[in-house]
């Protein structure tokens, strides 16, 4: 019955989509991007900056990000891909795999700015020795401290824990300041959260986290019961707040800014939040930490540029993918809106000298790790994901072992499909 | 009424009125709650909106989340327009099929009529999600993507089996009487529809129109899947924008100030229409 009834306004309503065709076929110029909503400023600063030097124009559409992966999924499919995809890094393997992604390894290869681009980046987006994408607007993660409550606290403000047992200590001392002040924040129920901040201190501490496939490696070594533990003694002991439970990442980042927080794990991007916000905020950032000074990694974060199979403007979103490593798009993009540069080379550059959060933030950048895994999403980034399972387990249950050799089946089970 | 009655009345009919009363101020005051616990979040500034512990009033007062969502990317107004037009197609289509769906449903002696209202419901009972991408291939196919007829259309299988339900209903109610006058008279089944059947079944037509409306406005998924563009996006999408920041951070202030405005139309189209809504749910229930 609704079958019958639908070719009645089939007619008009083709009309009306010819004509919205043909209004379009005239820009033709005009090259379509999705961005993920959270990258959606930075992202936007470059195509602006793209918009002013160059005849191809760029639309930028914001996409929410959870539902980035189902919608370009489904667009790729039907054939109504953008032109250009900036998303989550972590899901290239997956793209990679499924063909959704042009295939650019020539150009880049011919590239001199490759070269230089951070190595992160490089590895996440090369399959069977093919290149599909590069690092676009990145971000990595540092743990931060207030330093006013380590002032407080009779600790050295200018200096951040160096290991994951001084930031036990740390935190003990400025939750003894009393009152709502607690020593130490993490998101209990984000998943996201905790790969980007916590997973670092135990990649930092030895160990190695997602496996590849059924049969390889997955949280192996101390660091992981190293910092599972030491984030059980802080809840233990009361120097965490009860929120951080539930808390699904709501507030990841509002937790700190609050000033009642000594210690968190944050991203990059607090720098230009804190000054747009807060810009009397007194804190710093230091790299994550592992069990030994000097031991220290990263979660190497932020979105890569690409483009989707069956793009309409291939060639002109090809000169993007070159841009992107430009000088001009590194320095007059990245570094000046204070962000860093995806090239090495340029990291030390004008906009930088004399910051130390940002050049803290390089760093990190430099050291950070990031996993080239299948299933990211159902093996950490999903509410029911092994990765969140183990921290509970083991942070608000109190099972370390046992939660460390669950999460590990499970891990190995989702890798194996 | 005489004086001399009323006193002995009065103090039983109180004592129920103001129970009655109470429970009244009790529910509205629960389901004003979190309206009005919005409201004020819309109008505290960005960073107090966002604080820990939360605070019940706004210790400033700020038009910042307001300004902020008035030029979110596109702009509100385009967000606005989008979601209006789409929501006004939904109620044309709605209407143009379920009308005539339900006028046959109830009044003609169609062969195997109940097993195909049947069939009509069962959509009802899949989760919509089941049923996006075959409705997106199907649209794809039908030249409708990123339209916001596409989009409507979408919109409209939604809500369709609902209608048809709702029309049916109401035009059962209507005494066989009435038709069988129009029919001796020399009406059509059209005549006898537009002219008999459609004035006496408005309340039912405006509830279509009223839920296709709501379901239309609040919609989000198939919005975001069948949308491409910026421009093109509706009020909820933007919402989910406005709400995100990074890992999984929420932008409370925008979004209080955005539920606010998104909750405006729904208000003003349900009071101008709520009498009909009223009647019309009811009509057919009690037969």
């Amino acid at each position: 019955m609704k079958m019958t009834s639908l070719p009645g306004f089939r007619r008009l309503l083709l009309t009306a989509s010819v004509a919205a065709f043909s209004a379009s076929a005239v820009e033709a110029e005009t090259l379509s991007m999705w961005v993920r909503e959270s990258a959606a400023d930075p992202g936007k600063l470059m195509v602006d900056l793209w918009n002013t030097s160059h005849d191809n124009k760029i639309e930028l559409t914001a996409i929410p990000d959870s539902q980035m992966i189902t919608k370009l999924a489904t667009s790729v499919q039907a054939g109504n891909a953008p032109d250009l995809v900036s998303f989550d890094l972590i899901y290239m393997p997956d793209f990679m795999k499924a063909g959704f992604l042009t295939d650019v390894t020539d150009q880049l290869n011919a590239d001199p700015h490759y070269a230089n681009h951070i190595q992160a980046y490089k590895d996440i987006a090369t399959y069977e020795g093919k290149i599909y994408g590069v690092g676009f607007t990145p971000d990595v993660s540092v743990l931060a401290w207030n330093k006013d409550l380590f002032k407080a606290a009779g600790l050295d403000p200018e200096k951040g824990p160096q290991t994951i047992a001084e930031v036990v200590e740390d935190a003990r001392k400025i939750r003894a300041l009393g009152g709502d002040t607690y020593g130490f924040w993490f998101s209990g129920a984000c998943p996201g959260c905790n790969i980007f901040v916590t997973s670092p201190m135990m990649v930092a501490a030895g160990s190695k986290m997602l496996p590849k496939n059924g049969t390889d490696d997955a949280l192996t070594g101390d660091g992981v019961k190293t910092v599972l533990e030491a984030l059980k003694t802080m809840w233990d002991e009361g120097m965490i707040p009860a929120n951080a439970e539930t808390d699904t990442g709501a507030n990841f980042v509002s937790a700190f800014t609050t000033g009642k927080i000594g210690i968190a794990g944050t991203g990059g991007f607090l720098i230009s939040l804190m000054a747009r916000e807060h810009p009397d905020f007194n804190y710093g950032l230091t790299v994550l930490p592992g069990v030994e000074a000097g031991q220290v990694s990263a979660f190497v974060g932020g979105d890569v540029v690409a483009i989707p199979a069956k793009g309409k403007n291939e060639a002109a979103a090809r000169e993007f993918l070159t841009w992107v490593l430009s000088d001009d798009a590194q320095l007059n993009g990245l570094a000046k809106n204070s962000i860093l540069t995806t090239r090495t080379d340029l990291a030390d550059n004008e906009y930088t000298k004399g910051n130390d959060k940002v050049l803290t933030t390089a760093k990190a950048l430099s050291v950070g790790y990031v996993p080239w895994v299948f299933h990211f999403a159902d093996m950490v980034n999903s509410d029911s994901s092994p990765w969140i399972g183990m921290l509970q387990q083991a942070i608000f249950d109190g099972d370390v072992d046992g939660a460390i050799t669950d999460a590990r089946a499970a891990m190995l089970e989702i890798a194996g499909r | 009424m005489t004086d001399a009655a009323a006193p002995l009345r009065r103090p039983r009919v109180r004592r129920g009125e103001y129970l009655a009363g109470a429970i009244c101020v009790a529910v509205i005051a629960i389901m004003l709650w979190p309206l009005v616990m919005s409201a004020f979040a819309s109008f505290k500034s960005p960073a107090e909106a966002a604080s820990v512990p939360p605070t019940y009033l706004p210790h400033s007062f700020s038009f910042d989340n307001y300004r902020e969502i008035l030029t979110y990317h596109a702009g509100l107004f385009s967000y606005v327009w989008n979601s209006l037009s789409v929501a006004g197609l939904t109620i044309l289509f709605c209407l143009a099929l379920s009308v005539p769906a339900g006028y046959a449903l109830a009044r003609f002696p169609l062969p195997g009529k109940e097993v195909i209202f049947l069939i009509l419901l069962a959509s009802m009972m899949l989760p919509f999600q089941a049923l996006l991408i075959p409705l997106y291939l199907l649209l794809n196919d039908l030249g409708l993507m990123a339209s916001k007829p596409g989009l409507a259309v979408l919109h409209t299988i939604l809500q369709l089996p609902f209608s048809i339900y709702l029309m049916r209903n109401s035009f059962e109610a209507i005494p066989k009487e009435m038709e069988e006058a129009a029919v001796v008279d020399g009406a059509s089944s059209f005549f006898a529809l537009r002219r008999i059947f459609l004035p006496l079944v408005a309340p039912g037509v405006v509830t279509v129109a009223l839920f296709a409306f709501i379901t239309s406005w609040n919609e989000f998924i198939g919005a975001l899947i069948l949308m491409n563009h910026e421009d093109s996006f509706t009020v909820p999408v933007m919402m989910t924008g406005v709400m995100t920041g990074n890992f999984g951070a929420i932008n409370w202030g925008g979004l209080q100030a955005s539920v606010i405005i998104s909750i405006l139309p729904c208000l003003i189209v349900y009071l101008l229409l709520q009498r009909y809504y009223i009647s019309g749910l009811l009509s057919g229930a009690v037969k």
